[in-house]
């Protein structure tokens, strides 16, 4: 079952992966069988953290049904051309008895592949915001609830793409080994641990249940979080932002300038109001912030600020392997931790933004 | 007894056929498969040698949006920074050198011209003889278009200072280029006829860019963009201002600027 994006140029992995027993324990608690990826992540604790929490297949969905999840995460991974993400979501299913044939019904032609009309109406949903972004969100909403979608499902299609917006972006820019992934569905002891990989993925799905949200401080991008109260999605987003903000590797201005980069570039006013306030706190003036927005580049900036706030512009659109050569540059100027922090930073605001067009931007 | 034996030697017989229909199905689900495969590598092949004939990130895009014969894609309305170029003295030199020799030159300039373009985040559209049309910002929404369309003349100038030295060490004349920046409105979309089309831009600020491209020769300069452009482009390029040029299908005349370098 040779996986489409197999032959997608992907460098070498950017960094070396390093163990850590609690971040380890803490995937397998959650998805009941190990993360591969986490281990890339475990010199910044709350990227490796999010990759777990945000993840869709895990308690976090009240409304939506996990199938059409799955699907949309596959569909997202591929336009995001994520060798990795696409690999892990192939997998799963496979795992979960969905059959090689079907797999390939639904990357070939999605529109034909049996599927009933809501599912085809998400995976165009997820399809437009991993390309058009935000630029088609009123567009792509007024879709998904003409097919039948309720808000609240509509408030989870929208999280499910951005988590995977996130989530391939991390894993692309650091170039994360894809192979094993890929060919896991053609190894022998794989085929034969099928039905036992399946029950142990399936043990640790869950609904989402009622969560309230008890605790809201005051940062950036908090009303994303609270559009999301009383889902599961609120508290899980809140503490991955919570702990990114308080996170040593960057400034919090630096972040604020990346996440106002990626507003810009994805044309999200919401996003790009909260952030540019946010910003001004900061003890930027306007002019800087505008200088800043407008060309990449500012005298205010620090040196490690006038490095990555062009690297966040090339983290929007962009080609794998070209991306992945630059966050290698960055390695030359800045440390390890540092680098993985602002990809970390990069990817999150690409959901977040995606998501913010959706969900805050109401008419 | 006999029925015993009859019994068995026919239930034997019926699950003969049943493995024999079953392995036949099953080397037919391989031989499909195997052809599934070959016709997957097939449009991966053919998807790369279109990505020769047209931009990857339009072959990707006509691909996503399932644009086939009698399915048009969708156009729209856009502002983008279109750029021209265009060698000078190009009749000359190919009136000095062998076709074979001319087409390598050429093929030269051209891939490193497209590099340029397509590291700052421009697609080339269309080779018009021995000039390049590309756009920034056509594709994917690009705020940052115009500093971008005038990076990459930047490092079209480099490229082509490195390639002169190449053409240099082989006894071959140098190559000069003329380029034209301009900024506005326009249709992105697919134009040409039913049985050859292309992903392009329709206004007028291709016309005006390259118009502009041909006051290169005027002015003695190599880039020059145009007021609309300079407006949005980062106060750190170096700018010469030129006086204002009448240009053909252009009623008024046209402000120019020189792109000298950007200052660090």
């Amino acid at each position: 079952m040779a996986s489409p994006l197999q032959d997608v140029a992907w460098e070498s992995c950017l960094i070396e992966p390093s163990a850590d027993r609690d971040l380890e324990a803490y995937a397998r608690r959650k998805q009941g069988v190990p993360n591969p990826a986490v281990r890339y992540f475990a010199p910044v604790p709350w990227l490796a953290r999010a990759l777990v929490d945000l993840h869709p297949e895990y308690g976090l969905l009240m409304h939506l049904e996990q199938s059409v999840a799955d699907l949309v995460s596959l569909v997202v991974s591929q336009e995001n051309s994520c060798r990795f993400c696409y690999a892990a979501v192939r997998a799963m299913l496979w795992s979960q008895g969905m059959s090689i044939e079907r797999i390939q019904r639904v990357e070939h032609d999605l529109t034909r592949a049996d599927l009933p009309p809501r599912t085809v109406a998400a995976l165009a949903f997820g399809r437009s915001q991993s390309r058009s972004g935000p630029a088609a969100a009123r567009a792509a909403r007024e879709a998904l609830l003409g097919a039948g979608f309720s808000v609240d499902e509509m408030k989870e299609i929208a999280f499910v793409v951005a988590s995977t917006d996130f989530a391939n972006r991390a894993t692309t820019i650091t170039a994360v080994p894809a192979h094993s992934l890929e060919r896991l569905p053609e190894r022998l002891h794989m085929r034969l641990l099928r039905p036992l990989l399946g029950r142990l993925v399936r043990s640790r799905h869950a609904r989402g249940q009622a969560t309230p949200l008890d605790r809201v401080p005051p940062y950036p991008y908090i009303n994303l979080v609270r559009a999301y109260a009383g889902s599961p999605i609120a508290p899980a987003l809140g503490r991955t932002l919570e702990e990114m903000w308080a996170s040593p590797h960057l400034t919090r201005r630096c972040k604020l300038l990346m996440l106002a980069v990626v507003a810009r570039g994805l044309g999200c006013e919401v996003c790009g109001c909260e952030v540019g306030d946010a910003l001004r706190g900061e003890g930027l003036t306007d002019a800087a912030v505008a200088q800043v927005l407008t060309h990449l580049d500012a005298p205010e900036l620090d040196a490690v600020e006038r490095l990555l706030v062009p690297f966040a512009r090339e983290t929007i659109w962009y080609e794998p392997a070209p991306l992945q050569r630059r966050a290698r540059a960055l390695l030359d100027r800045l440390s390890g931790p540092q680098v993985l922090e602002a990809i970390g930073v990069a990817a999150l605001a690409n959901g977040l933004c995606r998501m913010g067009a959706m969900v805050l931007d109401q008419p | 007894m006999s029925r015993v034996v009859l019994l068995g030697a026919l239930l034997l017989v019926v699950l003969t056929v049943l493995l024999g229909a079953l392995y036949r199905q099953w080397r037919r689900n391989q031989r499909l498969e195997a052809q599934l495969e070959a016709a997957a590598a097939d449009l991966q092949h053919l998807q790369e040698a279109c990505s020769r004939l047209a931009p990857a990130g339009v072959v990707q895009r006509l691909v996503a949006d399932g644009v086939g014969p009698g399915i048009e894609s969708a156009a729209e309305r856009k502002v983008v920074t279109a750029l021209f170029a265009d060698v000078v003295g190009y009749t000359a030199l190919s009136e000095r050198l062998e076709p074979a020799v001319l087409a390598r030159v050429l093929n030269g300039y051209f891939q490193r011209m497209s590099d340029a373009i397509h590291e700052h985040r421009g697609h080339v559209s269309t080779f018009i003889g021995d000039g390049i049309l590309a756009y920034f910002g056509a594709l994917q929404p690009n705020p940052w278009q115009c500093d971008d369309a005038v990076r990459a003349a930047l490092a079209m100038r480099a490229a082509m200072r490195e390639y002169n030295a190449e053409l240099a060490r082989e006894g071959l004349p140098p190559l000069a280029v003329g380029i034209g920046i301009h900024r506005g409105p326009g249709l992105a979309g697919l134009v040409g006829s039913r049985e050859r089309m292309e992903y392009g831009f329709v206004g007028r600020t291709v016309n005006v860019a390259a118009r502009v491209q041909a006051l290169t020769r005027t002015h003695q300069v190599d880039i020059l963009v145009t007021d609309a452009l300079r407006a949005e482009l980062d106060a750190r390029f170096a700018l010469v201002a030129m006086p204002a040029e009448t240009v053909k299908g252009i009623a008024e005349p046209v402000v120019t600027y020189a792109v000298r370098e950007l200052r660090a």
